[in-house]
């Protein structure tokens, strides 16, 4: 009998389901820091607001990314759900602070996914997500250089705008 | 036409011929190109089993589009079980075969 699901498709079924849910992952993650931009630019920090609008729209780069390397293997990719988005913030720290969870979540589940990309002989999709784990780990160092920030500065009066003006910085990338 | 799986209501065949493939359910036999195929195999997944028992879906009744809106089915409550389990059976089949054909 011919394999006509190879004939079909270059990545194995079950990874292509787990890059799915990667797609919603990094969908809900998109959302995620949009919550975060208009919480900040409501609360009149404009710069950290800038830095999630990016953050978002990198969000959604990374989620069409794995969309379209699916549909390109011979897959379906589909389009997410997105719910459950948290609106509720008590401080600019407790949303750093957030992200960095969040970053540190996704990161587990591509790490996750190359597991199951050599536990199943998927070199195509291994070598595909190789791209994610250096993003990832710039994205945790980000996040922990904005909490850094917090434990030097402090956050009282002024000192939270003088913070907000700090942020644009963090994604800088530190002198090699 | 080889046979990949049977359950109790549902056989799927594999065509090498035509490079596609056929589900056969009791009243009609019809056939899916394998992006069908991984359609076909999304919607049974997202059927929610648990919402047949706990009376959230009162009628028991699971509807499906399949290839492009062509066809429309009407499982119920056994029948959805059994669906799932075909297309588990199913795409193991599939997988079973890629390895033979890789290592041979
Ligand atoms: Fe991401
Ligand atoms: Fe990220």
């Amino acid at each position: 009998m011919k394999d006509l699901v190879r004939q079909k498709l270059s990545i194995h079924v079950d990874i292509m389901d787990l890059l799915n849910k990667q797609i919603e992952k990094e969908a809900h993650s998109s959302s995620a820091y949009l919550a975060m931009a208009s919480w900040c630019d409501h609360n009149a920090l404009s710069y950290s607001a800038d830095f999630f609008y990016e953050q978002s729209l990198e969000e959604r780069e990374h989620m069409m990314k794995i969309f379209r390397y699916i549909n390109d293997n011979g897959g379906t990719a589909f389009s997410p759900e997105v719910n459950n988005i948290n609106h509720d913030f008590k401080s600019l720290e407790e949303i750093f602070e957030t992200a960095l969870d969040q970053e540190i979540s996704i990161t587990k589940s591509i790490h996750n996914l190359v597991g199951k990309c050599r536990k199943l002989n998927d070199y195509t999709t291994e070598h595909f997500l190789q791209w994610f784990i250096q993003e990832q780990m710039e994205e945790e160092q980000t996040m922990r250089r904005a909490l850094e920030l917090f434990d030097l500065m402090g956050t009282d009066g002024l000192g939270l705008k003088l913070l907000d003006e700090r942020i644009p910085q963090i994604r800088e990338k530190r002198p090699e | 036409m080889k046979v990949l799986h049977q359950s109790q209501f549902f056989t799927s065949y594999q065509c090498d011929k035509k490079r596609c493939f056929f589900i056969a359910f009791p009243h009609k036999t019809i056939q899916l190109g394998f992006c069908q195929l991984l359609a076909f195999r999304q919607q049974v997944n997202k059927i929610d089993l648990e919402t047949h028992f706990n009376g959230k879906n009162h009628h028991g009744m699971e509807m499906l589009m399949l290839c492009n809106r062509q066809h429309f089915f009407i499982f119920n409550t056994l029948e959805s079980i059994d669906l799932k389990e075909f297309i588990t059976g199913t795409f193991t089949m599939l997988e079973l075969n890629s390895l033979l054909t890789t290592s041979a």
